[in-house]
């Protein structure tokens, strides 16, 4: 492995307490992170180091499992534990709770925008996957509840360019939406893991996902016909060997394609492409691995959707760490 | 096993992987013995317990059984509900009564009563190419050759609902000052969305409901009361069952509220969906189109010159059509001949409006569907719903699309067959409820004889918010 | 280190837990006993644990409880560092992977641990004797 993944930063984001997701704003300016302290922080960066400029305390009763910024970069949604989303609006430095989204009868996993900031997905332990529409005056309407999943739904996260919906559940399973007809109906079910599905990204083209899972594997599944009435997604490679715990989280670089995963070994892998290999049989190999990125469970990893190569960790240990990815080839 | 009940129903659901056997959480009384702190139990092979105590005695453990109406006060599963159900309330109990009387005495003989939906006549229609009335027919001849005595249409007892819920609204209407929770009034017919908004949203929501009785359990009254009556008969010797579109109404009939305590009887006994007719068919190898016609049973039909009669206002019975235009005439003097249909975010949510003089003076909305439901909860919760009546129903497209009605063929889309059952119910002419003179004489003659009180349990319900567990031991997490 | 002395250190720590149900201990109604921990050396200093426990009843619904209570109880008293695997043994359950992979799930074990319901229950059964 001649590439690597140097630390840049370390610090702890929620102390004594978990840190479930963090999360780069659009423009990469500012990281919102969230934890088992019920709290939501947003850090900005101070000459060469992140500094925390506030605290959301008052949203939330219980556990804040996942933060997620509007496209534009003015709002942000949370999901919790105490079944609801919460919906603030960023004024000057500080931010405001506009809304609070309620119906999932029991924990939130986790909350999505998409692409056009017009609507809002949501999942939860009472197996159901929630879109919500926004309007002009910030009111938000449900605007389909599906229950595909026969179990706790983990993750929801929105195709990068079109309105076609994904979620991993611990049914193994993943389940791809779109609307039709005036509702939205599952349209693909993915099957292939062992165990619960916890996190999915797409690829840059969004032609394809990664899953990564509690089976200790990823999987990189390919697309047909993804506009077209009757879409298939087939499993094109699994990654397994790497990982000696569960796999938490994954995402794909816009920028560069690189992969990167989390994992309740403690580590933090970036995978790269083979660009030579049969789109039909891709090959990843790791291209860098931190075995003790941190010294809990790394719940969590995020690409700098601005600067190529940096990424945001964070983990059971309340800390986040920055790394930057240096690849040799490039 | 896949659930039948609709998806509000589904999403009450807080547990995983239940059923009745290992994982109900229901705590069943047990009779406990003192000094036995450490007791073992073994299984055997057949999967019956035993205890064995300490001096190595055994004892056989009794099985808990969990009734239907132990699930509906419990906020746990509905799965097990589902099971529970699935013994208690299928098309084996009617074919069980029927061979029961062949084989009793005449004086152990029940009256079999069949009450039998318009939904599910129109469904049954569409699959054996009839018209709506010719079905009703050949289903009187089919149930009566198997010993069936009378087969009524629900169509007749919606009448009663309609007048009930339209009476009510006024009220409703005239104390809205006083009273916050007047308006909206919501429809209540619909088993899964009372089962759901006693489930989840309690006594927050339950004082906008109507409490007027569905179009089953009016039936339930007529039949167990005022039939009984009429016949001689005790409620008892009554085996009443209705023919639905929906599984959740299986729920609906086993309510405490519909049990007659002192005659020990059930005002429903049995409720069967379309799709279960559809099996007793296949089971006695009847084909409807070919069974000979029967005359209507008219003493409880909505008939009119032997055909069959519908209300105005949609496949899921007409309450907003009927309020709103009763209303409209006897509170602002408009006669509304076509109501206008605004569709809102969906073809499920809609919107009637009536202006006078340039003012909005009704509101009236139809939410059907999970979706719609939850905006329109949370709508009134924030205080913003600028509704006076809504029509609620839990299934996307309300009553016709239920889901214990008949599954679309192999070459059928379930749009396309949604639209012929639409198609054959909207067929049927639709009869004004007030103009109904059989349905005014009853008020006369049987409720008014019967009292106030009385007549307000034979026509009206009530609701029962379900407590959240807080058991810790049987919480499922 | 010898892993015989951090299985019993770990054994130590569940034997006094409490039946949820019941006023005795996991010890004393054999749900845990000591030859069901198994410790093994990870990388760094680390340990993984694996404790495999048996229900009283095949279908006791309580599982699932007893397997937060271990859980919860080697999380906050556990001195080294470790990752956690807990099972029910083989054959003793009849929904024995159903809830092998709720109790290992970390997300489900946090939120349950945030109802005060089972967090109080769960509370009383982790509680030292002497405490």
């Amino acid at each position: 492995m001649k590439d690597a993944l140097v630390l840049v930063e370390r610090f702890t984001a929620h102390p004594d307490s978990r840190c479930w997701h963090v999360a780069w704003n659009p423009t990469a300016t500012l990281m919102a992170s969230c934890g088992g302290d019920r709290a939501i922080r947003i850090w900005g960066k101070e000459g060469d180091s992140w500094k925390c400029l506030s605290v959301l305390q008052d949203g939330h009763q219980r556990t804040v499992r996942r933060v997620a910024w509007s496209p534009c970069g003015t709002y942000l949604a949370s999901a919790s534990f105490d079944a609801t989303t919460c919906i603030w609006k960023k004024k000057n430095d500080d931010f405001e709770c506009l809304t609070t989204l309620e119906g999932h009868e029991n924990e939130v996993k986790c909350v999505t925008w998409a692409p056009s900031g017009n609507l809002l997905a949501t999942c939860s332990r009472d197996k159901s996957v929630w879109v919500w529409e926004v309007d002009e005056e910030d009111e938000y309407e449900c605007v389909t509840v599906i229950n595909s999943h026969t179990q706790d739904v983990k993750l929801v996260v929105w195709h990068p360019t079109l309105e076609l919906l994904a979620s991993a559940s611990y049914d193994n399973n993943i389940c791809v939406y779109k609307e039709e007809d005036d509702d939205w109906e599952c349209k693909a079910t993915l099957e292939g893991h062992t165990s619960t599905v916890w996190s999915l990204t797409f690829d840059p083209s969004g032609q394809r996902m990664a899953s990564c899972s509690d089976d200790r594997t990823v999987k990189i599944w390919k697309c047909q016909n993804i506009e077209g009435p009757d879409m298939t997604w087939k499993c094109v490679c699994t990654l397994s060997g790497f990982h000696e715990r569960s796999v938490y989280d994954i995402a794909w670089c816009r920028l560069t394609g690189a992969l990167v995963t989390a994992c309740g070994d403690d580590g933090v892998r970036v995978f790269k492409e083979d660009s030579t290999a049969d789109p039909e049989q891709p090959v990843f190999s790791l291209a860098a691995h931190v075995s003790k990125a941190h010294s809990q469970d790394v719940n969590c990893v995020a690409w700098n959707p601005k600067e190529a190569g940096v990424l945001a960790t964070c983990s059971d240990n309340g800390e986040i760490a920055i790394w930057k990815y240096q690849d040799d080839h490039e | 096993m896949a659930s039948h009940f609709s998806g509000v129903l589904k999403l009450t659901d807080l547990d995983d992987f239940i059923t009745p056997s290992q994982e109900c959480v229901k705590p069943v009384k047990l009779e406990k013995k003192q000094g036995e702190s450490v007791a073992k139990i073994q299984i055997e092979d057949d999967g019956s317990y035993f205890q064995i105590n300490q001096d190595g005695g055994k004892q056989k453990l009794e099985k808990a059984k969990i009734t239907l109406n132990d699930c509906l006060a419990c906020s746990g599963c509905i799965t097990s509900a589902e099971s529970v159900l699935i013994a208690q309330q299928s098309q084996e109990e009617i074919f069980k009564v029927l061979r029961n009387n062949k084989l009793a005495s005449a004086t152990d003989q029940v009256v079999v009563v069949v009450s039998v939906s318009p939904q599910s006549r129109a469904s049954l229609a569409a699959r054996f190419g009839m018209s709506s009335s010719e079905t009703g027919r050949r289903l009187t001849s089919f149930l009566k050759g198997l010993g069936v005595h009378h087969v009524f249409d629900t169509g007749f007892s919606r009448t009663f609902s309609l007048l009930e819920s339209q009476q009510e609204f006024l009220e409703r209407f005239q104390r809205k000052e006083q009273d916050k929770s007047a308006l909206p009034m919501l429809t209540s017919a619909c088993p899964g969305w009372i089962c759901y908004a006693e489930k989840t949203h309690g006594e927050f929501i339950l004082p906008y409901i109507s409490t007027t009785r569905s179009p089953q359990q009016m039936m339930g009254s007529l039949v167990k009361d005022y039939f009984a009556e009429a016949q001689g008969l005790s409620p008892r010797q009554i085996f009443h069952v209705a023919v639905m579109p929906c599984y959740d109404k299986k729920l609906e009939a086993s309510r405490p509220d519909f049990y007659l305590e002192e005659a020990e009887s059930r005002e429903v006994d049995l409720v069967i969906t379309s799709g279960e007719v559809l099996s007793m068919l296949e089971q006695e190898k009847v084909i409807l189109n070919e069974v000979k016609a029967a005359p209507l049973d008219e003493l409880f039909s909505n008939v009119n010159g032997g055909e069959l009669l519908s209300h105005a206002g949609g496949g899921s019975g007409g309450y907003l059509h009927h309020v709103f235009t009763h209303t409209a005439k006897q509170l602002f003097g408009e006669e509304v001949k076509e109501l206008t249909y605004k569709t809102l975010k969906n073809k499920d949510f809609q919107e009637v409006t009536l202006e006078k003089d340039g003012v909005v003076v009704l509101r009236f909305a139809s939410t059907y569907g999970f979706r719609n439901i939850q905006n329109l909860v949370q709508k009134l919760k924030r205080g913003k719903s600028p509704y006076h009546f809504v029509e609620v129903m839990a299934c996307p497209s309300g009553c016709l699309n239920g889901g214990g009605q008949l599954k679309p063929l192999p070459d059928q889309t379930s749009k396309d067959l949604l639209q012929q059952v639409e198609r054959l119910y909207k067929a049927e002419t639709a009869s004004l409820p007030e103009d109904d003179t059989r349905v005014s004489d009853l008020y006369h003659s049987w409720l008014h004889n019967v009292g106030a009180e009385r007549a307000r349990q034979l026509l009206r319900t009530q609701y029962h918010g379900v407590e959240k567990i807080s058991n810790g031991l049987i919480i499922k997490w | 280190m010898n892993m015989e002395e951090k299985e019993l250190e770990v054994y130590d720590v569940i034997r006094s837990i409490r039946d949820p149900e019941k006023p005795n201990t996991l010890e004393e109604l054999d749900v845990v006993t000591e030859s069901c921990v198994e410790v093994r050396p990870l990388p760094g200093d680390e340990y993984l644990i694996i404790i495999k426990f048996s229900p009283t009843v095949p279908h006791c619904s309580l599982a699932t409880l007893i397997g937060l209570c271990l859980q919860v109880k080697l999380q906050r008293c556990l001195p080294f560092k470790h990752k956690l695997e807990i099972y029910v043994s083989e054959g003793t359950h009849s929904t024995e992977e159903d809830i092998n992979k709720q109790i290992n799930d970390k997300e489900r074990v946090a939120a349950a641990m945030e109802n005060p319901d089972l967090r109080e229950i769960v509370e009383q059964c982790v509680m030292e004797p002497d405490d």
